[in-house]
This record gives structure tokens, sequence and C-alpha cells, in this order.
């Protein structure tokens, strides 16, 4: 591989997080809305303007725009992505306590899809035109085509308040009670998961096809091989290729269906304190987020960018 | 190797028998051991003691905190760190701390921690809610260790409501910066931050066999509906905050039950620098030409309750059956007001409100109908709530929607809604001009003669209906959603709603 080339990606990434964090740096100092106004007026009537100008002063935010976005830029570099305006809480507490949460609903998620996908696939392909074939077909549209939100709602409703199998949502840490700690995953991981399982349902099964209709499969076949290894061997190791990469440019994905999920179920990742850092015009907890996720993204992209030219190295040669 | 159907069949039987331990529902362990799980709305921003951080956050302080005074099941004053007050002949509040209060490090409750816990929330450089009306206190005197004795600038007959506000609790004196001890029926003993809040109670606590449960859990659900079906579910034994679609739900559940109560309002607010509502006769008009109900029904699905006066608590010494519809809906005088302020035709203007609570949105979308149909032809505008705050206090708008409780059941609490000439704010009109209500407002605060007292706020409410510092709108239901077997807890009345979390010192498992 090309040294040259991945220093250049790297330093792309990085030119593109420093882009993200000043737009959005600047984007939430432009539009309306005083941090110091909105957390003293939580009760419902404005605070005192004497009470709102101690507080600008106390947060920093009486100096020029510029000023603040050198500060920024400067904890930037210390690694220090200051404090929440809200409760002093340092942001990359927050992000270091929430970031975990929201990576194992997309974990649990993504293991739920491929457990159930991955083997729907094959057996509607083992069983093409067959009724799980047809059933299954339709069942993947509708898990495609209804919102995430809705599917939340609805699991909520059945199981938590109908059937009162599970709860209706929330968060344990795993070490203090593990049980309690995947039952309150399960839900989510069903929401965010099901839209993945049905694309690797579909994926699966047109990649089964097409390797099924190979002359190799036929020649092992014919050469007396046991229909298992055929299978595993001959079938399914081909078809799993294209499997692989969308599985990779769905984790994306993911990372932005998480919003709706953890607010529906109440799960305690990223999301939370995003929206509600947005609502509070909470500027140094609304970047810090925005920013790990942007970093995430691109960390992604330089992997996935990385094994092709591993895999391809005509992809770094170009 | 041949996958049979027979085989996938199987395999998804098996896998609910399986995890049969996973999803059996748990034990009511907490129960018994008298802890309560309680569904939150909100994590508090921070649990400082005097910044207003949300009913949700007072709640939680209430609990951890207390202050001189706190209120009954009835709405009652009563005395909590200090066991009676009194006005004295120099007009001065005399308060005498109850003996044997502690706080939570063991330490007791002097008179000297008042006059901190005051000096705090009055000084230059604090953002205390209740900074504005503490500064009026001219100076605080000690007598003796027991009592203390609040010298103010003017007469001030609802001081006593001051310490009731959740945001005025009395802290140990040398407590540090970010950890204040308070001296409340439960001690904070652990948190997940934005998850939950666990509260034990404080055996040293000076009310004999309070608090009645063993401790609380606090359960964040910012989802309304997530909260109810965490409630239906069982997996909290209370809620705040029941949402208005689901009261007939939960009212309906064998296992469940329902306190509500109206406290909350929504008003119309006005912008008073600018034509066409500087003058009286238009918003006038805008009070008549609204028909309350239909807020009632499409925004509080009929949970709620016509508002078409000034939001006077009905069954207080303050309410008057005639007065509270001086407003009424009345189509025909709306346009005729209109045409005596040279608007026959109507006008277009906008309707400031926001799309981040359906609340506010449903009552801007019936307001804007029901002022169409007297010619008024209004724009709605519906930004997030951060602009609508900061577009409120800034005084960019003609006409706003808005909701919120009074600081309490005396007209009194109303000043910080009705009186005009106070720091700009989103939750008051910009600057309307409205003299004799303030006046009033200002006249019945000097006053401790309780009759003359009623007299005043009638005379108020008479010159409020006249010069229109806003329209009331419909009194929203409050409601608290708990099991059955929660017993003691009660729903304040009136504004006092979101101070009903005090309650839960008194709540137990029956």
């Amino acid at each position: 591989m090309n040294a040259a080339w991945l220093a250049h990606r790297v330093a792309t990434a990085l030119v593109l997080a420093w882009i993200v964090a000043t737009i959005v740096f600047l984007a939430l100092h432009m539009v309306p809305g005083d941090p110091a106004e909105l957390l003293l007026s939580t009760g419902g009537i404005s605070p005192d303007p004497a009470s709102v100008a101690e507080l600008r002063e106390k947060l920093g935010l009486d100096r020029p725009i510029l000023v603040q976005y050198g500060a920024f830029l400067s904890g930037l570099l210390r690694a220090d992505l200051g404090n929440s305006l809200v409760d002093d809480y340092p942001v990359l507490s927050e992000i270091a306590l929430r970031l975990p949460r929201t990576l194992e609903l997309i974990f649990a998620g993504t293991l739920l899809a491929i457990v159930v996908g991955v083997p729907a696939g094959v057996y509607a392909a083992l069983h093409r035109g067959g009724t799980f074939d047809k059933v299954a077909s339709g069942v993947t549209a509708l898990l495609l085509a209804v919102p995430v939100f809705v599917v939340g709602t609805l699991l909520v409703l059945i199981f938590a308040q109908t059937l009162r199998l599970m709860p209706a949502g929330g968060f344990a840490p795993l070490t203090q009670d593990p049980v309690l700690h995947l039952k309150l995953l399960t839900l989510p991981a069903i929401a965010i998961g099901k839209g993945l399982a049905a694309v690797l349902f579909r994926m699966t099964r047109a990649a089964m096809l097409d390797a099924l209709a190979n002359d190799y499969v036929r020649t092992a076949r014919a050469k007396g091989l046991a229909p298992g290894r055929v299978l595993f061997v001959h079938v399914l190791r081909n078809a799993l290729n294209p499997v692989i990469t969308v599985l990779g440019l769905h984790m994306g994905t993911l990372l932005g269906g998480t919003v709706l999920v953890e607010y529906v179920f109440n799960w305690p990742g990223l999301s939370t304190p995003l929206l509600r850092a947005v609502e509070g015009r909470d500027y140094p907890m609304v970047v810090g987020i925005v920013l790990t996720i942007s970093v995430l993204f691109l960390l992604i992209n330089l992997i996935v960018e990385f094994l092709h030219a591993t895999l391809d190295p005509r992809v770094s040669a170009s | 190797m041949t996958i049979s159907r027979r085989t996938v069949l199987g395999a998804g039987l098996a896998a609910p028998l399986l995890t049969t331990g996973l999803l059996s529902r748990p034990a009511l362990a907490q129960r018994a051991n008298g802890i309560i799980r309680y569904g939150l709305s909100a994590f508090p921003p921070n649990l400082q003691p005097w910044v207003s951080t949300g009913a949700s956050a007072g709640t939680v302080k209430m609990l951890i905190n207390r202050s001189l005074v706190g209120y009954g099941p009835n709405g009652e004053l009563r005395g909590e760190l200090a066991e009676s007050w009194s006005i004295d002949g120099d007009g001065a509040w005399v308060f005498k701390l109850r003996q044997g209060c502690l706080f939570h490090n063991g330490e007791p409750v002097t008179a000297e921690d008042v006059k901190w816990s005051i000096e705090q929330i009055a000084g230059e450089k604090s953002t205390a809610y209740m900074r504005a009306q503490f500064q009026g206190v001219e100076r605080i005197e000690i007598p003796d260790p027991r009592t203390i004795r609040l010298v103010t600038k003017q007469p001030e007959a609802t001081l006593p409501t001051w310490f009731g506000n959740y945001n005025t609790f009395i802290i140990w004196r040398k407590s540090a910066a970010n950890e204040p001890i308070g001296a409340g029926p439960f001690r904070l003993t652990g948190q997940e931050r934005g998850t939950s809040l666990d509260l034990v109670a404080f055996d040293k606590f000076y009310k004999p066999g309070f608090p009645k449960l063993k401790g609380i859990k606090f359960i964040v659900y910012a989802d309304e509906n997530l909260r109810n079906a965490a409630l239906v579910s069982g997996d909290v034994d209370m809620i705040e905050y029941v949402p208005w679609q689901s009261m007939a739900a939960v009212e309906a559940d064998p296992r469940l039950k329902l306190d509500s109560v109206e406290g909350p309002f929504m008003d119309v607010l006005f912008n008073g620098t600018k034509p066409p509502f500087n003058d009286p006769r238009v918003r006038r008009a805008v009070a008549h030409a609204i028909k309350r109900d239909d807020i009632v029904k499409a925004a509080f699905f009929g949970r709620g309750k016509s508002l078409e006066g000034l939001p006077i608590v009905e069954g207080t010494p303050w309410y008057d059956n005639e007065l509270a519809h001086g407003w009424n809906y009345d189509p025909a005088r709306a346009k005729a007001l209109l045409a005596e302020a040279g608007f026959a035709n109507g006008f277009q203007t906008t309707l400031l409100a926001t799309a981040q609570f359906g609340m506010h949105k449903d009552t801007a979308e019936v307001v804007q109908q029901h002022l169409a149909a007297v010619g008024i032809q209004c724009e709605l505008q519906l930004p997030d709530w951060s602009t609508r705050v900061s577009r409120g206090s800034r005084g960019q708008y003609d006409m706003a929607i808005h909701g919120v409780s009074a600081d309490n059941n005396d007209p009194d609490g109303l000043t910080v809604v009705l009186d005009t000439t106070l720091s700009p704010s989103h939750g008051r009109s910009f600057k309307v001009d409205a003299p004799r209500t303030i006046a009033a407002l200002a006249k019945g605060r000097a006053e401790f003669d309780q009759a003359k007292r009623v007299a005043i706020y009638k005379d108020m409410q008479r010159a409020a209906l006249e010069e229109v510092p806003l329209v009331g709108l419909a009194w929203r239901s409050q409601g608290y959603g708990m099991d059955k077997g929660v017993k003691g807890f009660t729903n304040l009345p009136g504004a006092l709603t979101t101070s009903s979390g005090c309650m839960l010192e008194e709540t137990f498992f029956g």
C-alpha cells in the first residue's frame, strides 16, 4: 500500500473534521437563542436580566465570537472540548459515557440483523419461490417501508404495554444489572436492526441465487461433495462478499438511526444530550457530539478505503 | 446439508423458551423495600438549590432540601424549618425556627444558615430565581439563634410565600459551592447521569414518622408516551405529566389511578409597542373572539377548562364568577370593538408560538381560526422553543401564545405574568400599558388585611379585563398517574401543582 496515499487520506479526514466543527460552531452562534436566558427560564418565566448577564459573563458568552472560536480551537488541539454550559460537566466525559451505549446499540442491532437476515436470505434462496421466500420477501418490504419510530412505538405498545413482557424503555448499567440491561437493549436493537436485517436478507438471497447458478457449484455437486460443503464452502463464501460490503455501507446509516431509536426507547446514548443541547443552545456540547459523530463517519470511511486498498492495490496506486 | 423449514420454525419456537428467564417480569422487590419508582419527565440540568431548572428538577430539589415554609395537601402554607411566622409591630416578618432540624451532615439548622441562604439568593452575582424578590429585603436580623427577622424595603404581605417556592431552600452555610447540603426528608445517594437518581430516607428528618417511604428511584422518561407506557407496563409506580390523550386510559385501568388538577394555563401575549395591539380595544376584541372550548378539545383532549378571565383559581377568596367570565366568547362584540378601534375590515398580523410543544402549536391554530372569523388574519410563526424565547423577550412579535403557571395561588403570584413594567420576558406581554392592573397588584402586595386584599384583587381583575395585559385561554389539566397501591400523595391545587413533589414525603404503599 502507498504510504503517501494513506497520509493524504488521513490529512483529508482531519481537515474535514475541522470544517465540520467550524460550520457547526458558527451556525449555532448565528441562530437565535441565548443559552443563559434559556437555562434560567426553564421554570417558565424569563429571569431577571441581571441574572442572565451574570451567567453570560460566567459562561464566557459575553466575549466576541472569534475569541470564543479561538478558545474552542485551542481546546481542541489539547483534546479538550470544553464544558457543558448547563451544568459545567466536561463534554469529553459526557461523550465517553454516552458513546459506548450508542455503539452497543448499533452493535446489537447489527448482530441481530446478521443473525436474522443472512440465514433467512440463505434459506429463501435455497427454497426460491416457496412459501417462506414469498412471505419473507413481503415482510422485508414492510420492514424497509415502515419508519423506525413507528416500529419502536409498536414494539413498546405490544411487548411492554399490552403483553407486559419487556420494559418500555430506559437503561440499566451492565455492571449493575446485566439481565435488566439485556432486556432494555432488546427492543431498541430490534427497532434499529430491522431495516438492516431486511437489506441483508435481500442481498444474501440475491447473491446466493447468483452463486448457485455458477458452473463451479454444479461441478462441486457433480464431484459428489456433501450438500453442506457445497453450500458453506462454495456458495456462501462467494455470496457473502457483496453482503459484507453492504453491511459496511449501512453502519453509518445506523449511526443516524440511533437518534430516533434512543429517543423512543429512552436509551441514554449520544442522541439525548445532542437533542437537549441543540434545544438549550449548549454550544460546546453540540459541537463536541457532532464532531464525534463526524469523526466516526470519517473513521469508518477511512477503514473501508484502507481495506479496499489492501484488497485491491490498484485503489491506492490510482 | 438441507436446511428444512421445520428446522427454522423449530429454532424460532425454541428462542422464547430459551429466553424465558430474560423476559420474565421482575419481582416487585423495590416496592416491598418501600422504594417507589417515579417516572420523571426530565433529568434535572442541575440541583442548585436557588436556580430555576424546571418543575421536574424542583420535585427532586424539594425532597433533598427544605425551606422555612412549604405547602400542605390543600395548598395551605405550613411550617417546615420554621414552626411559626408573623408580622411584628414595625412591619417586619419574624420566623421562629423549629427545634431539632438537622442538615444531612448532622449539623443543626440555625438562623445563621437562613441568613446566609437569603444573602446568597439576593447577592449581586446571584442567578437565583427569587433574586429580585429577596433584594427587597433591607436587612436580616437574628435576635436569637432560633429567630430571624426580615426587614423589607416596602411592606410585603406575601413574603412567606417566597419561602414556599421550590427555588428558595435553606442550605448549610459552610457547604462547598457545588455540593449544597440541605435538610430535606431524603438524601441523594446516587445518580446515573441523564437516566436516574436514587434517594434514600433521611433518618434524622425533623418530622417524626416521615418520610414514609424508604427511598425513591427517579427514572427519566423524556417522551410522554413512553413515560405513560412505563406506568401501564408496571416499570414504574408513578409518573408526572400524564399525557392528556392517555388520561382516560389511566382512569379506566383497574390497576391505576389519576390525580389531576387544573393549574397551568394558556394565554395570548401582545406586543404593546406598535399598532394595532397598543390599543386595549383591539386586545379586548381578541379576548372576545376566541371560543375556548375548542382549545380545550383540540389541544388538551378535553382535559382542561375554558379561561375567560384572569387565571384566578376557583374556590379561592379572590375568585369572582362574573369577573372570571369577563372575556366571554362574543364575536359580535369583538367585531364592534375592532370597528371602534378603526379596524372594521380587520387586519393582518402574526401569531408567534412554537412547533416544539404540541399544546402551543394546537392552541395557536385554534386561535388563528377564531381570529380569522372576526377579520384578524394571523400568519402563524412556529420556530423552535429557543427561538420563541429569544423573540419573546426581545419583543420580536405581534401576538404570541404562551403556557405557564403562576408562582402560587395568591393573586400576587400573577405579578410575574401581569406586570409588564418588569424586565421583558417571553412569558409576559411586551411593554403593554396596564397601569391600573399593576398599581392594584402593588397595592395588594402592601396590604396585610385579608378582606381589603380581596377587594383590591377584585379591582385588579376589573382593571385587567379592560387593559388586557394578557388574554386567558384555557386551564390545562396536570395529572399524576400512579398504581392504586400508592397512597398519601396529593396533587396540590391550582398553580401549586408543580410543587406537588413535596407530597412524596407523605406517600406510602398501602
